[in-house]
C-alpha cells in the first residue's frame, strides 16, 4: 500500500518535470516509453480505487501533500486532484508538448509511423507514434461522420452512452444500495451544467437501449423521480420519439412523462379574446401545440400507451366536471385534438 | 511512398518548388478547409493522390535549402499552407501525408534558430502540433472528464463504432433494382467508399474496407468508386493494409490490375527459382510438406505439376546450366529423375510406350523393394519422393491414360499400376492391390465396350461399370476417379465415330449418376489439348453431357 501511494506521488512529480521542467532536454525514446509506462499504471490505479472511499482518501491526501511541494518548486504548476489520475497519459502527453524545452528528436518519436495499437487502444504499449495515432483516429473519426448514415443516433452519442452505463455499471458493483450510484449520477449532473441537454440526450439513449430489467434502468428511473427540474428538461429537448420510446420501454418513464406533461397542461389558460390555449408564463412555457405533439406521439406509440393516456385524460376531465364545451377543460380540448389527429393518419 | 529524408544531390532546378505552384495548393486547400459539403469530401478524396506527391516534392524541396529563413523567402505561402492542411481530416487520416505533411513541419525547424523569425517558426510547429494532438471538442469531454474516460480511448471507441455501424449498413443489399435517377442503399455504399479512401492505411478501417470489397454486386450504379479501389489496390501492394483472404479476392475481382499484379508475381516464381537452386529446394519443401497434409487435393496436384513444368522449361532455357538437374531434386531416386522430368514432346509419340513401361516397372521396383524393407529406413522415403516427383510431372499419367485407350488386354499393367500408383502410392492394407485388381476389371469391361463393333454391348457391362464407378464403402475412393479416367480416355481417343463414343459415355455415366464429374474431367482435356486435333471431339462429347455449356 505504502508502495502504491509512493508511486502515484512519483508519478505526479513526473507529470510537473514534463510539463514545467528543462530536465526533459535530456530525455530520449527509453525515458519517454518509461514515462508513460508510470501513467499507465496510475490509470488503472484510478480504475481499481475509483469506488474505494478508504483507499481514495489515502490517495487524495498524498496527492494534497504533492501538489502543495510541487507549486513551491513550479510556480506555474497547476493541481491534480484523484479524477485527473485517469487520464494521467492524455496530462503527461499536454505536458510534454507544451513545455517549450523538449528537444525536437523526442518530439519525432512522438509523431513517427505508429506501431499497431494494442487492442484496448487506451494504454500504448511504447511511445513512438503515439500523437500520430491520436490524431489518426481523430481524423478519421472526423472523415467518417461525414457520412450519411440511415440511423437514428450518432456514433459519438451512442459511445457517450455506452461509457456512462459501464460506469454505473462499475459503481453498483461496488455498492449494494442506490446511495454510491445516486451520488455518481448527482456529480455526473453537475459536471455538466453548462450542457444540461447533452446529459439529457445521454441519459435518454441509455435508457432506449438497455432493457426495463436492467438495475441499471431501475436506479436511473428512480433518480429522475427526484430530479423534476432535470426531468423536464428532458421532455423539453428530447425528440418525441426517443420519449414515445422510453415510455414504452419503462412504465416508471410513462408515468413520470405523463406527470410532467399534465403539469405542463395546467400551465395553460385560455385566452377568450383570441380563442386559444395560451401558457400562463413565458419562462419554460410549453404551447397548446407542442402539448399536443407530445400527446399525439405517444398515443401513436403504441396502444397500450393510447389507451392509458386516455384513461388518464378521461378521468381528469370528469374531475373537471365532465363539460364538452371548447375552452372550459384543457383535458377535454387535448384529448379532442388528440382523436382527430389520430383518426387522421 | 517511401520518405526519403532528403535527396542526395540536391537539384534545385528539378526540385523547385514553385510560388504558382505553392498558390495554387493553397487556394484548394483553403475552398477545402472552409467549405464542408459532399461535394467538397469528394473533391478531396479525388485529389489525394496528386497532393501526396506535391507534398512529397515540397518536402524535398524544404529540406535541400539550407534554412528555414531561406525556405520563407523563396516559398513565403508555405506557413499559411501547411498551416490549413493541417486541419483537413482527410489529410491527416491517411498515413503516407501525414507523414509528409509532418516532415515538411520539421523541415521548417531550426535547432538553432539565427533570427526571430526562425524562432517564431520553431514555436509555430510546435503549436500546430501541440493543438493537432490535444485539441479537444468540448462537450463530449466534459462528460468523459467525469466518466474518468481518457481521450484517446473515447475517440477509439467512436472510431470502431462509427466504423461498425458503416459495415452493418453496408451488409445489406439492395431489394429495389436500381434507378440511375433515384436514390437508394447503393449510394450511401458509394459514399462510403470514398470516405475510406483515406482510410485505407488505418489498420481499423481494414474490416470495413473488406466488407465493401465483398459486398455483392446487384446494382446497376457502380457500388464503389474507383478511386477508392484504386486506392486500396496501392495501400495493399505496398503492405499498408492487411485484408483477409475473402477480401482479396474481391479486390482482384474489382481490379484488373490488381490480379494481374498477384499473377505475375506468380508466375515469376519459377524463372526466379530457376536462377537459384536453393530457392526452389525452400519452394519444393512446402510442396512436399502440403502434400503430406493434403494427399488427396487435386488443386494442389495441379499446381505443383505446372510450377514444376514451368521451372523444367526455365531450366531448359538456360544456355549453361551451372548447377545439374540432380541439385534441384535431391532425393528424387536417380534412376526415374529424367525420365520423369523429360516432357513428352520431347520424344517421339511411338516411343511413349516403351518410355512409361519402363517408367512403371523403375517404379515398381522401388515400392516393392521398400514394402520388402517393412517400409523406409531413415528420414527419406524413396517411394514417396518418387510419387512426389510424379505429381510433378503428371503428364506422363496423362499419356498412359491416353495409351491405355488403344491398349490390348496384354499390354495394359504397366500403365494401370502407374496410374493406381499415382492415386494411391501407400498400399495400406493391400488397397493398392485391391484397386489394382478393380481397375484392370473395369478397363477390361470398357475396352470390351468400346471395341465391340456391330453387336449391341450387353446390358449387364453397363451395370457392371456403374456400379464400378458409384462409390461403395469397402473400395478406397480414388477408384471411381481412375475409371472415370479410363471412360473419358477411351470415349476420345477409341477410333469408334463419335456417335458411338457419345452412347456409350452417356449411357455409362449416367447410370452412374457422374455426369458433373465427367463433364470435368472433359473440360480439364479441353484445355490440355486445346492445339490437338481431336479438341472438337472432346468439345462435342462435353457438349452431349451438358448441353446447355
Amino acid at each position: 500500500m505504502e508502495a502504491m501511494v509512493k508511486n502515484v506521488s512519483s508519478t505526479v512529480e513526473l507529470l510537473a518535470v514534463a510539463t514545467h521542467s528543462d530536465a526533459v532536454t535530456r530525455w530520449d525514446e527509453e525515458t519517454l516509453s518509461r514515462a508513460f509506462h508510470w501513467t499507465i499504471y496510475c490509470e488503472h490505479i484510478h480504475a481499481r480505487f475509483h469506488y474505494n472511499p478508504v483507499i481514495r482518501k489515502l490517495l487524495e491526501r498524498q496527492l494534497e501533500m504533492t501538489n502543495e511541494s510541487l507549486s513551491i518548486v513550479f510556480p506555474n504548476y497547476t493541481a491534480l486532484c484523484f479524477t485527473d489520475l485517469s487520464r494521467c497519459q492524455n496530462l503527461l502527453l499536454d505536458g510534454l508538448l507544451r513545455n517549450t524545452h523538449l528537444p525536437i528528436s523526442v518530439m519525432k518519436i512522438l509523431f513517427d509511423k505508429p506501431k499497431h495499437l494494442s487492442n484496448n487502444g487506451s494504454s500504448f504499449e511504447d511511445a513512438k507514434g503515439i500523437c500520430s495515432s491520436i490524431i489518426e483516429t481523430k481524423s478519421a473519426c472526423k472523415v467518417l461522420g461525414n457520412v450519411n448514415r440511415p440511423s437514428a443516433l450518432c456514433p459519438d452519442a451512442e459511445v457517450q452512452a455506452e461509457l456512462f452505463m459501464e460506469k454505473l455499471d462499475l459503481v453498483l458493483k461496488q455498492n449494494s444500495d442506490n446511495y454510491g450510484a445516486n451520488q455518481f449520477l448527482d456529480s455526473v449532473l453537475r459536471g455538466c451544467d453548462k450542457d444540461e441537454e447533452h446529459f439529457c440526450a445521454i441519459i435518454g439513449s441509455s435508457l432506449q437501449t438497455e432493457s426495463t430489467m436492467d438495475p441499471k434502468c431501475m436506479v436511473i428511473l428512480d433518480w429522475l423521480k427526484q430530479k423534476h427540474n432535470f426531468l423536464e428538461g428532458m421532455c423539453h429537448s428530447l425528440p418525441l420519439s426517443l420519449l414515445a420510446d422510453m415510455a414504452e420501454k419503462h412504465l416508471g418513464f410513462r408515468d413520470m412523462y405523463s406527470d410532467v406533461l399534465k403539469k405542463w397542461a395546467k400551465e395553460i389558460e385560455y385566452d377568450i379574446n383570441n380563442r386559444e390555449w395560451t401558457p400562463v408564463s413565458k419562462n419554460h412555457s410549453v404551447s397548446f401545440q407542442n402539448l399536443t405533439q407530445h400527446f399525439v406521439s405517444l398515443c401513436k406509440a403504441s396502444i397500450s400507451l393510447r389507451n392509458f393516456l386516455e384513461t388518464e385524460l378521461q378521468a381528469l376531465k370528469f374531475s373537471e366536471g365532465d363539460f364538452d364545451v371548447r375552452g372550459l377543460s384543457i383535458w377535454e380540448d387535448l384529448l379532442k385534438y388528440i382523436f382527430k389527429e389520430m383518426a387522421r393518419s | 511512398m517511401s520518405d526519403t529524408v532528403s535527396l542526395q544531390t540536391p537539384d534545385l532546378s528539378e526540385a523547385a518548388v514553385t510560388v504558382q505552384e505553392l498558390q495554387r495548393w493553397l487556394d484548394t486547400v483553403k475552398t477545402w478547409d472552409q467549405t464542408d459539403n459532399m461535394e467538397t469530401h469528394k473533391d478531396i478524396c479525388r485529389h489525394l493522390r496528386t497532393l501526396r506527391d506535391f507534398l512529397h516534392k515540397l518536402q524535398a524541396y524544404i529540406n535541400c535549402v539550407k534554412n528555414t529563413t531561406e525556405v520563407m523567402r523563396k516559398l513565403p505561402l508555405l506557413g499559411q499552407f501547411l498551416g490549413r492542411a493541417c486541419w483537413v481530416p482527410h489529410i491527416t487520416a491517411d498515413a503516407t501525408s501525414r507523414a509528409l505533411l509532418f516532415h515538411c513541419l520539421w523541415g521548417m525547424y531550426s535547432e538553432e534558430p539565427e533570427n526571430a523569425l526562425e524562432a517564431k517558426a520553431n514555436q509555430w510547429v510546435r503549436k500546430i502540433l501541440c493543438q493537432l494532438t490535444t485539441d479537444e471538442e468540448d462537450t463530449a469531454q466534459t462528460l468523459m472528464k467525469h466518466l474518468g474516460v481518457p481521450p484517446a480511448e473515447y475517440h477509439l471507441r467512436v472510431l470502431r463504432k462509427t466504423l461498425a455501424r458503416l459495415e452493418e449498413h453496408a451488409e445489406k443489399t439492395c431489394t429495389i433494382t436500381c434507378d440511375l435517377n433515384r436514390s437508394c442503399p447503393c449510394d450511401d455504399v458509394q459514399a462510403t467508399s470514398e470516405a475510406c479512401i483515406p482510410l485505407v492505411t488505418c489498420p481499423e478501417a481494414a474490416s470495413l474496407i473488406g466488407a465493401l470489397l465483398q459486398r455483392p454486386f446487384t446494382s446497376v450504379k457502380a457500388p464503389l468508386s474507383e478511386d477508392f479501389i484504386h486506392a486500396v489496390d496501392c495501400a495493399y501492394s505496398c503492405k499498408l493494409l492487411l485484408l483477409e483472404e475473402p477480401a482479396v479476392i474481391s479486390l482482384w475481382w474489382h481490379s484488373v490490375s490488381s490480379l494481374e499484379e498477384a499473377t505475375l508475381t506468380l508466375m515469376e516464381q519459377p524463372k526466379a527459382c530457376a536462377q537459384h537452386c536453393s530457392m526452389f529446394l525452400v519452394v519444393n519443401d512446402i510442396f512436399r510438406c502440403a502434400l503430406k497434409q493434403m494427399e488427396g487435393n487435386y488443386s494442389l496436384k495441379h499446381l505443383i505439376k505446372t510450377f514444376t513444368s514451368c521451372l523444367y522449361r526455365e531450366l531448359s532455357m538456360q544456355e549453361q546450366r551451372s548447377v545439374p538437374l540432380k541439385a534441384y531434386f535431391p532425393q528424387a531416386p536417380a534412376c526415374v529423375l529424367l525420365p520423369l522430368l523429360t516432357q513428352p514432346s520431347e520424344m517421339p509419340e511411338e516411343a511413349w510406350r516403351n518410355h512409361l513401361n519402363w517408367l512403371s516397372g523403375s517404379l515398381r521396383r522401388l515400392v516393392e523393394e521398400e514394402e520388402d524393407r517393412d517400409g523406409a529406413n531413415g528420414a527419406v522415403s524413396l517411394v514417396f519422393e518418387a510419387w512426389f516427383l510424379l505429381i510433378g510431372c503428371s503428364h506422363w499419367v496423362d499419356v498412359a491414360l491416353q495409351l491405355l485407350a488403344s491398349s490390348k488386354p496384354t499390354d495394359c499393367d504397366p500403365l494401370l499400376w502407374l496410374l493406381t500408383f499415382y492415386h494411391h502410392p501407400t498400399n495400406r492394407g493391400h488397397h493398392r492391390d485391391q484397386l489394382l485388381v478393380v481397375v484392370r476389371e473395369a478397363w477390361l469391361h470398357v475396352h470390351c465396350l468400346f471395341t465391340a463393333v456391330g453387336a449391341p454391348p450387353p446390358g449387364d457391362r453397363y451395370h457392371i461399370l456403374a456400379a464400378l464407378l458409384s462409390p461403395q464403402p469397402q473400395l478406397p475412393s480414388p477408384a471411381p476417379l481412375s475409371i472415370l479416367q479410363l471412360l473419358v480416355s477411351f470415349a476420345v481417343f477409341s477410333p469408334l465415330p463419335l456417335s458411338g463414343s457419345t452412347e456409350i459415355l452417356l449411357t455409362v455415366v449416367e447410370r452412374s449418376g457422374l455426369t458433373d464429374e465427367a463433364a470435368c474431367v472433359l473440360s480439364s482435356l479441353e484445355i490440355r489439348l486445346s492445339a490437338h486435333g481431336l479438341l472438337p471431339r472432346i468439345t462435342a462429347l462435353r457438349q452431349a453431357l451438358a448441353p446447355n455449356t
